[in-house]
């Protein structure tokens, strides 16, 4: 077969980057996996459920993280950021940034006794700030590789060179304070970008609310709410008073198809609205929930029939209209106003909590990414691809995979991501 | 000294361990009593499995798969409870039955695990040692359990419990759909009728008796038993032993 | 089995994460009471350098035929344990672990004295499956490193390229006389209104390339065999033959609904969008007053599904007549746009600034088409319109071609409710079939436009080249078996099993497929006679756990 043992790097260790590196891994390449984060995962590590199967998120990622970490042809880099790429298709010379976890990673067992030590309060990001950890801390608690990291910006010895109670408390020895940053050079045949997505940030839109009324939360704060592992282990209370949520409100394109912020559509929305409900349903079925949306987006397989299911097992109420604004009564109760598409009226909705499905924009650092790698992005900043390959980047060698390149869910981010496996096979190969 | 149950649980690799696993990690506390038994899937657990559990001694046994949708396997989850549906029934009949649980515990439930065996646990301890534990074990439950096991393990309840979910979901060999109502009736009846002729099988395996010995034993009308005598006999697993003036006498071969 | 067992075991401290909380030396002592072990240690870490060391140490010196560890979660250890083993001459899977850390030490910390009983239990049971496991060995699979692939349309050439560039042999086969698929007959594609003879550019690569061979007016009609090695027999006008391949990729496509008997169809004032599509190309659309109408035959009823890309086609044709012809009155009758992420959404809104105008209806009151006008209902205005036409063009979903079901049966793999492929996950294998070896990509698998199944083509490659890059395929050893002389072949096992990997041999009798085989149990539990053991969980060994801790 004339098998040359080239390499592959992926950037990302998301569900798109886990899955091109696996599928590269079995088919015998290389791979250099680099994730910005101390652990991979990405966001479907954030998520409780997922459509259309409303399976635990956490539960299907799991296998492929093990099998990731394990994997004799990857070689996983965390803490890793790209500083620079030269070379061309066949023969990329990257330089890998890798930040120190300032633990020893061969002798870390996470037995969690330095966490349980550590002094410092810091918000959590992983758990969208909704709950605090430790300078100290495990990204999460299922994350590969478990491994503990220190925050530097928040670890009293790495910024005051006070503290030092996690060395004195680990009876494996595994704290390092003396790592330093630490640069590598790798020669691969191509390059898969990966890096995923963030949430628009829907305080820019002062009539929905957000940070000014305590009960409107976003998609991803939500998932982190319902979620068992997450800061309520599930039980959906209200931020203001922890009173149950009878009604609960979803409004779609927070930001989309909104040519004052996005004009573009953030494709999932429809579909993890309607889960939300659903999942919030079989924790309380007592509860009630409305979603507002222009467009019921569900093209995908088998999305119709979840549509279907969530307005006729789950009670959803799918009200077509764009909402103008949110207001609270004494209560906290946030109170929508909005225009019903079907009298063509202005209506007004008390509920107890309420959701905003904020668009999925591109990493705040694609921009700069974009530089290193010398590949276009299109004029949102998401990377650019071919419009009848799209999976090919604007430079040869180069190719995107999932929520990078555009909004998407999962199923498509992963068959994106053996898509992007079978081109970059296909380079290594031939070269 | 208080009652200290022994529970036997069996879980599945990819949810309900890993969610076990995951209560560890989080430090969730849960009481001391369950003993696992790690499978790959909750479809690998015999329902023999639960009455060797029981005859063992032990109080409680409890299986715990992935949610419905979520097998790593598939559809194991969905066979198994095909499996433990008709086997609450059996432990209904010999007032087993709050013993036994089936659950359904993902990987990142590790407070629901912790949850499932407190509430199980206490469950136990409210119903109290087994009958089948300690120094002397009730001997008629026994008996009976020997006989729901011995139905379980033959071919007439395994053939239909496994091929229920293709009957009444896809169809039969005849491309015919029975409806799930009616497969279940067949099945309590099927049930039924083993659970007694293993009974009886088992009391003449101790000693030679009559339909009428038979019928006072068992708390049974004889001509009930008669019929299952008629079926065993042409099975060839009973024959006469001797008459008495005009009363049959039967024994197992 | 007539070697004398020989169990050892290792206990961990964990530092004091069992340490501190159980009594270690308690369980030394209990576990050298138990029968078959010979040697008990406690170890600080057993997963250190140090551990694992003494663990292969201790293996030799003391004969140790079985290794039981009594520490933390097989799920992260176990693989690490089983190579230590393996490295000191012991067969992987002779080895147990007892969990006493994750589901002991850490969860009964304010009762140790019972944490420590149940320590107790779990090492007996650990000891006495130990006892009873059998080695074994993974199985050696020999891969046939070519692929076949079923459908010639851009979803099948485009895996058949990629799978030929990455060096493997590719056989595609196509039902008609020539490549191509749905494109052929399509005219500009969307975004960019492209030529679609563009997108058919791949053919003359197919064409060209030593590693493809075509066989057109072909199709399959029986399929042998198992994950590297299916023999399939395809048909082409009078003559069979047989393809011997390692993986299969099935991308036979889709066919557009003729909406015959929805609105008044009839083929040339009242027509669909391939026909549209069909005229575009011949330059033959003069009408003046076009409506299209959205959803004709999905998203009801009979067909409850969204086709996907019926809106995005609708909204591509009416923008080429608008270009062609301004002043041409366009107005799409729609029930949901369906016009997901950037490029489509701003589309979309291209469309609308063009002046093409979308009016929502009702599906509780669509529209009516009478002779010269459409009467529709506007949710938006609330009241009835009258709109006049020339031309209506209905918009029909994509449906699965009729002769899925007979494939889906040839391969053993299911068709959901519409008869589309069923994938073995929707989301971890999208375009996997649970049936190792067998792929799907394309409208076969769910309506998709072009770019989309070009990205699905190469995810069936890249699957399928996992398999086709080794040309030995090693199976773990932990699967099932069938102990032939009590099988009756009731085929009950064949139907449970979730990855088809049971078959009946020449005599009717039950034979697992090892390469197929996941190990998952079901056949064991369900099997009537009970004929069938599950390597690594048999029935045996886990009486023997049931019984070590049970009783009082």
């Amino acid at each position: 077969m004339g098998e040359n043992l080239n390499s592959v790097l992926v950037i990302g260790g998301g569900i798109a980057g886990i899955q091109s590196s696996l599928d590269l891994a079995n088919r015998g390449l290389k791979v250099e996996l680099v994730e910005k984060k101390p652990c991979i995962g990405g966001r479907m590590a954030q998520l409780d459920k997922t459509f259309p199967t409303n399976d635990c998120s956490m539960c299907i990622l799991a296998p492929k993280l093990a099998e990731c970490f394990r994997h004799p042809n990857i070689t996983l880099h965390t803490l890793s950021e790209i500083i620079d790429v030269s070379g061309e298709i066949g023969n990329f010379n990257v330089k890998v940034l890798k930040h120190p976890r300032y633990i020893k990673e061969d002798v870390c067992i996470n037995c969690g006794i330095c966490v349980e030590k550590c002094p410092m309060r810091v918000d959590d990001e992983f758990d969208v700030y909704l709950r605090k950890r430790r300078a100290i801390y495990i990204y999460y608690l299922q994350g590969v590789p478990s491994i503990m990291a220190i925050d530097p910006e928040k670890c009293l010895y790495l910024t005051k060179e006070a503290c030092r109670i996690c060395e004195k408390v680990c009876e494996r020895e595994a704290i390092d304070f003396e790592q330093k940053d630490n640069e590598i050079d790798l020669k691969v045949s191509s390059i898969i970008v990966a890096t995923g997505y963030d949430q628009f940030d829907p305080s820019v839109i002062p009539t929905l609310g957000y940070h000014r009324i305590q009960n409107i939360v976003t998609g991803l704060e939500f998932e982190r709410l319902i979620c068992a592992s997450g800061p309520f282990q599930g039980h959906l209370t209200r931020l203001s008073d922890h009173n149950v949520v009878k009604k609960l409100a979803f409004i779609n394109c927070v930001g989309s198809r909104d040519i004052k912020h996005n004009p573009y559509c953030s494709s999932v929305c429809c579909m993890y609205t309607t889960k939300e409900a659903m999942v919030a349903y079989e924790h309380d079925n007592e509860i009630q929930s409305f979603v507002f949306y222009i467009d019921l987006r569900a093209g995908g397989k088998g999305f119709q029939k979840y549509l279907k299911r969530g307005e006729e097992d789950y009670g959803i109420n799918y009200i077509k209209g764009k909402v103008a604004n949110i207001i609270e009564d004494e209560n906290k109760n946030p109170i929508i106003i909005y225009e019903d598409i079907n009298d063509l009226k202005v209506k007004k909705l008390a509920v107890d909590f309420v959701v905003l499905a904020t668009t999925m924009i591109p990493k705040e650092d694609a921009p700069q990414l974009a530089k290193i790698l010398e590949i276009e992005l299109d004029q949102y900043n998401f990377f650019k691809g071919d419009p009848y390959s799209p999976l090919e980047s604007s430079r040869e060698g180069i190719y995107l995979c999932g929520a990078c390149r555009g909004p998407m869910d999962i199923p498509n981010s992963v068959i994106d991501a053996s898509g992007a496996a079978g081109i970059a096979a296909e380079a290594a190969v031939r070269r | 000294m208080s009652f200290k149950p022994k529970i036997l649980g069996f879980l599945c690799n990819w949810c309900s361990y890993a969610g076990a696993d995951l209560a560890g990690v989080s430090r969730i506390q849960y009481p001391p009593n369950i003993r696992v038994v790690r499978v790959m899937c909750s479809g690998r657990v015999d329902p023999l499995f639960v009455f060797d559990g029981l005859l063992a001694g032990l109080d409680g046994v409890i299986i715990m798969g992935c949610h419905p949708g979520d097998c790593h396997y598939i559809d194991g989850n969905y066979e198994e409870k095909n499996k433990t549906d008709l086997l609450i029934k059996a432990l209904e009949k010999i007032s087993l039955a709050d013993r036994f649980r089936l659950e359904w515990v993902s990987a990142s439930e590790g407070v629901r695990y912790a949850q499932i065996v407190s509430e199980f646990t206490e469950q136990i301890k409210n119903v109290g040692p087994s009958p089948l534990s300690g120094d002397n074990p009730n001997s008629k439950l026994k008996e009976d359990v020997e006989a729901m096991k011995r139905a379980f393990g033959d071919i007439r309840l395994r053939t239909l419990v496994g091929v229920e979910r293709r009957v009444t979901e896809s169809g039969n060999e005849y491309n015919l759909k029975i409806p799930l109502e009616r497969y279940e009736g067949e099945l309590k009846d099927a049930l039924q009728s083993e659970f007694i002729r293993n009974k009886i099988m088992i009391k003449l395996e101790q000693e030679p008796l009559s339909v009428k010995d038979l019928s006072k034993l068992l708390e049974i009308e004889p001509s009930e038993i008669l019929q299952h005598i008629v079926t065993l006999k042409a099975k060839n697993l009973v024959d006469f032993d001797r008459i008495d003036e005009i009363t049959p006498y039967y024994s197992a071969l | 089995m007539e070697e004398e067992i020989r169990v050892g075991v290792f206990i961990c401290h964990c530092g004091t994460n069992i340490g501190g909380f159980l009594d270690i030396s308690a369980l030394v002592e209990y576990t050298d009471t138990l029968s078959n072990v010979v040697f008990t240690q406690e170890n600080m870490y057993t997963c250190s350098e140090v551990g694992l060391t003494q663990i292969k140490e201790n293996i030799k010196e003391h004969n140790l035929n079985r290794v039981v560890v009594a520490s933390c979660t097989p799920r992260t250890h176990e693989p690490l344990f089983r190579e230590t083993c393996r490295e000191a001459g012991l067969n992987p899977y002779l080895f147990e672990m007892a969990n006493i850390r994750d589901q002991c030490s850490w969860v009964h910390m304010k009762e140790t004295e019972e944490a420590t009983e149940k320590a107790k239990d779990l090492i007996k049971m650990a000891v006495a499956k130990a006892s009873r496991l059998r080695p074994l060995e993974n199985y050696q699979v020999e891969i046939n490193q070519s692929g076949l692939i079923i459908g010639g349309g851009i979803a099948g050439m485009t895996a058949a390229l990629n799978l030929a560039n990455q060096g493997f042999k590719v056989i595609l086969i196509e039902k008609e006389p020539e490549l191509g698929g749905l494109v052929r007959f399509l005219n500009k594609i969307y975004p960019t209104h492209e030529n679609a003879s563009k997108i058919l550019e791949i053919r003359e690569l197919i064409k060209s390339h030593s590693k493809i061979k075509i066989i057109t007016s072909a199709v399959p009609i029986k399929v042998d065999g198992f994950i590297g090695n299916y023999t399939v027999s395809i048909k082409k006008r009078n003559e069979i033959y047989d393809i011997n391949t390692g993986i299969i990729i099935v991308a036979t496509g889709a066919q557009p609904l003729k909406p015959i008997g929805l609105f008044m169809y009839n083929g040339t004032s009242i027509i669909n969008q391939l026909e549209l599509e069909q005229r575009l190309k011949e330059g033959k659309v003069n009408a003046q007053n076009i409506i299209m109408i959205q959803c004709v035959g999905s998203r009801i009823e009979e067909r409850k599904y969204c086709s996907n890309i019926c809106c995005m086609i609708a909204i591509k044709n009416a923008m080429l007549i608008k270009e062609l012809n301004p002043d041409v009155n366009l107005i799409i009758l729609f029930r949901d746009i369906q016009t997901q992420g950037v490029i489509y959404e701003a589309y979309y809104r291209k469309a609308r600034e063009q002046g093409i105008v979308f009016i929502k209806y009702n599906p509780e009151k669509p529209p009516v088409v009478k002779k010269h006008t459409i009467e529709v209902y506007n949710e938006y205005l609330n009241q009835n319109m009258n709109i006049p036409y020339d031309l209506v063009v209905l918009s029909t979903p994509l449906i699965a071609n009729e002769d899925a079901e007979e494939l889906a049966k040839m391969l053993k793999v299911p068709l959901d409710e519409n008869h589309f492929f069923l994938e073995a996950h929707v989301k971890l294998r999208p375009v996997d079939f649970a049936t190792d070896g067998i792929f799907v990509c394309g409208s076969a698998h769910w309506p998709v436009d072009i770019p989309e199944s070009i990205i699905q083509g190469y995810a069936a490659a890249s699957r399928a080249s996992t398999i086709l890059s080794k040309d030995i395929l090693e199976v773990e050893g932990a699967i099932a078996k069938v102990n032939k002389e009590l099988c009756v072949g009731c085929g009950i096992c064949i139907k449970i099993c979730p990855y088809n990997a049971i078959t009946k041999d020449e005599e009717g009798l039950a034979e697992i497929m090892e390469a197929v085989c996941k190990g998952c149990g079901l056949c064991g539990a369900t099997c009537p006679e009970k004929a069938i053991t599950n390597l690594h969980f048999t029935t045996e060994q886990i009486i023997s756990q049931i019984f070590a801790c049970g009783g009082r």
